[in-house]
């Protein structure tokens, strides 16, 4: 929970950020931990949780898209891989050691040239939605999404909706996430960004 | 704190003169924090049967997928749409299948007969025990104001604009005293020619 | 593959493998075993069904009320067969199980055509599968349902199986057809039925035609909305007749 990833939908591109602290316990062990990973030429997932089930998860996540390309010669669209990796989470939620991984899932649908961006839990709970977050951070980052989020506005607004919230985290938030990592996916895809 | 109660959302369902109306809340929530206020509870099975959903969100989820799937699959064997009453006894079979792990959700069903056009209501527990009601069915977190609020607004043989009227003011009126249920509204009035669907302005605080 | 000191020839190493000319000669077998077994038929009038055979012991001693041929699935839903009475005894009991799986998801009991589906796909399983023999059995499923009316089903031991106004299977099959095909028209009433299906199976009925030695199921269609019973059940729509009615048809 100490861990914060947020993510939001502008005019052609979406925007996700997270921290990149990896902590144990009470201890931070590194700071440069990238936690959004790539799947595809147009889809990108920041993910959090329980250590461990993180990384498993996110790389089964990962291969099993790959795989979809490779079989189909082409990829899923956002949709469809949310929906799939929904189905994932619901069927472990269920299964003797469930994954406890939470996702914010952010893509672009060249079929219909729009941005998605996609909230996910532990649990398999989806919704598509304008702005996400996960984490602690989550409780001052919504407020300042449903203050200043505009889905027309240009990416360098955009960024700088995503700036206001990071500070909000780091000015309110009584732990020190250290340094946040932004990635952007538009319709040239994915790639990442310097605040 | 409730697992039926994680993710709040409430979904009412009514019957009038020759029409059924089904409505459900927009809001998804983390317990006290609000995700997403476009989160829809209702899902039509056929153009003149829809479902609601209220409970955990995962489950409202594979629920609605499993039903679809399995309606899918009744329509194609049986070259006919499924009627309300089948539809009833399948969601309760469904749901009674996990009776020791069971899914979070109790379901609300409301259509028209396309055999008889007798418009038809029920709702289900978790594990699936039918209640087939004459006049309104609830569930939801908003449950015991929207039987309140139901048990004071509705009559008997109300005409399609009547019953609009009355399930959404019974809705919103309930979902405002209900912290984990509202942010919106969306209403379905089925009647034998058609299905209304309006999404409804509320208070969203 | 060697022999295997079978007789049979090459192809006959497993039942469910096809011969060169492209057949299951397993198959074409259990029609042979069909076409040994008694006759009968069904027909579909404007107001019901009927489906009726042959039934003869091997012996005189045996008790033959203990014989079954014709069988209720559901009470919606009755079959008749040809062929190898023990396999349709393991039909029987797959379709009734059958029956009640549907009216357990659903709340009522399956349709004719879903039901003859179903066991047509137990046939057909026999057909694919290691280590069995096909079903020695050709069926006549009649049944009753609000979504297409009465309907009368035939199922060979291949697993296909057609809708048909009338039919005959077994011993007499080839008479039996040419003589319905004279005798049916499509306002056939349910009583004229039954004397038609008495007719057909008189012609090359081995012994004396008693009530004792036949049997018959009639599908009744309900009149108006009343399809269940004054204590909820569903009202059953398909019955055997009686011996005093079998008796009074005679």
């Amino acid at each position: 929970m100490a861990e914060c990833s947020f993510g939001l939908v502008g005019k052609g591109y979406v925007l996700i950020a997270s921290d990149t602290s990896a902590s144990r316990s009470i201890v931070k062990m590194k700071e440069n931990e990238d936690k959004i990973k790539g799947l595809g030429p147009n889809l990108m997932m920041a993910y959090g949780g329980e250590p461990g089930d993180t990384i498993q998860f996110a790389e089964y996540v990962e291969r099993n898209l790959r795989l979809y390309h490779i079989r189909h010669n082409h990829t899923l669209r956002p949709a469809s891989a949310a929906a799939w990796i929904r189905r994932s989470l619901a069927d472990s939620l269920r299964s003797r050691h469930p994954y406890s991984v939470n996702l914010i899932l952010g893509g672009y649908d060249h079929t219909s040239s729009m941005p998605n961006l996609y909230w996910i839990d532990y649990l398999g709970t989806m919704v598509e939605v304008p702005f996400a977050a996960h984490g602690y951070g989550a409780y001052f980052a919504l407020a300042t999404l449903d203050r200043f989020h505009d889905p027309e506005a240009t990416l360098e607004e955009g960024l700088e909706t995503l700036k206001r919230c990071i500070n909000e985290v780091e000015k309110r938030l009584i732990i020190s996430l250290g340094k946040f990592m932004v990635k952007i996916i538009d319709r040239n895809g994915m790639r990442e960004v310097e605040l | 704190m409730s697992i039926m109660e994680y993710n709040g959302g409430s979904v009412v369902a009514m019957k009038g003169k020759n029409c059924v109306a089904i409505a459900s809340d927009l809001r998804l929530g983390n317990q006290a924090m609000t995700v997403a206020t476009n989160f829809e509870k209702v899902f039509p099975v056929t153009d003149s049967l829809y479902c609601g959903l209220a409970g955990l969100a995962t489950d409202v989820i594979t629920l609605r997928e499993r039903f679809r799937y399995r309606v899918n699959m009744y329509t194609i064997k049986e070259e006919r749409q499924i009627e309300p009453a089948t539809f009833a006894q399948l969601v309760s079979s469904t749901l009674y299948e996990r009776r020791f792990g069971p899914y979070f959700v109790e379901p609300v069903i409301a259509g028209i007969s396309k055999k008889t056009g007798e418009p038809f209501i029920a709702a289900a527990d978790l594990i699936g025990c039918l209640n087939f009601a004459k006049d309104f069915v609830v569930c939801g977190t908003a449950s015991d104001k929207l039987f309140g609020v139901a048990e004071g607004l509705w009559e008997p043989d109300m005409a399609a604009e009547d019953l609009f009227e009355t399930i959404s003011q019974t809705l919103m009126n309930a979902v405002d005293r209900d912290a984990f249920s509202g942010w919106g509204a969306i209403v379905h009035v089925i009647t034998p020619e058609k299905v209304i669907s309006r999404t409804l302005k509320a208070r969203m605080d | 593959m060697a022999e295997g000191g079978r007789s049979g020839g090459a192809y006959s190493f497993s039942l469910t493998t096809f011969n060169p000319s492209g057949k299951l000669v397993q198959i074409e077998h259990a029609l042979a075993a069909v076409s040994q077994g008694t006759t009968s038929l069904g027909i579909k009038a404007s107001n019901g069904i009927v489906i009726a055979t042959e039934k003869k012991a091997s012996s005189i001693l045996i008790d033959d009320s203990m014989i079954e041929k014709v069988s209720v699935i559901c009470p919606n839903i009755g079959i008749v067969y040809s062929g190898m009475g023990p396999d349709f005894r393991v039909l029987v009991g797959k379709a009734r199980k059958s029956a009640q799986a549907y009216w357990k998801m659903y709340g009522e009991y399956p349709p004719a055509k879903v039901l003859a589906q179903e066991i047509a796909t137990v046939m057909q399983e026999a057909t694919q599968s290691g280590g069995v023999r096909p079903y020695g059995v050709s069926l006549l499923v009649a049944g009753w349902d609000d979504h297409r009316g009465p309907s009368l089903y035939q199922i060979d031991p291949s697993g296909s199986f057609w809708a048909w106004k009338a039919s005959a299977i077994g011993k007499n099959m080839v008479n039996a057809k040419t003589f319905l095909e004279k005798r049916y028209h499509d306002d056939i009433s349910l009583e004229d039925a039954i004397h038609t299906a008495l007719l057909t199976l008189k012609e090359g009925f081995e012994g004396q035609m008693t009530e004792k030695t036949l049997e018959i199921g009639v599908i009744t269609v309900p009149e108006g909305n009343t399809l269940t019973m004054k204590d909820g059940r569903p009202l059953p729509t398909f019955r055997k007749l009686t011996h005093e009615e079998i008796k009074d048809y005679l």
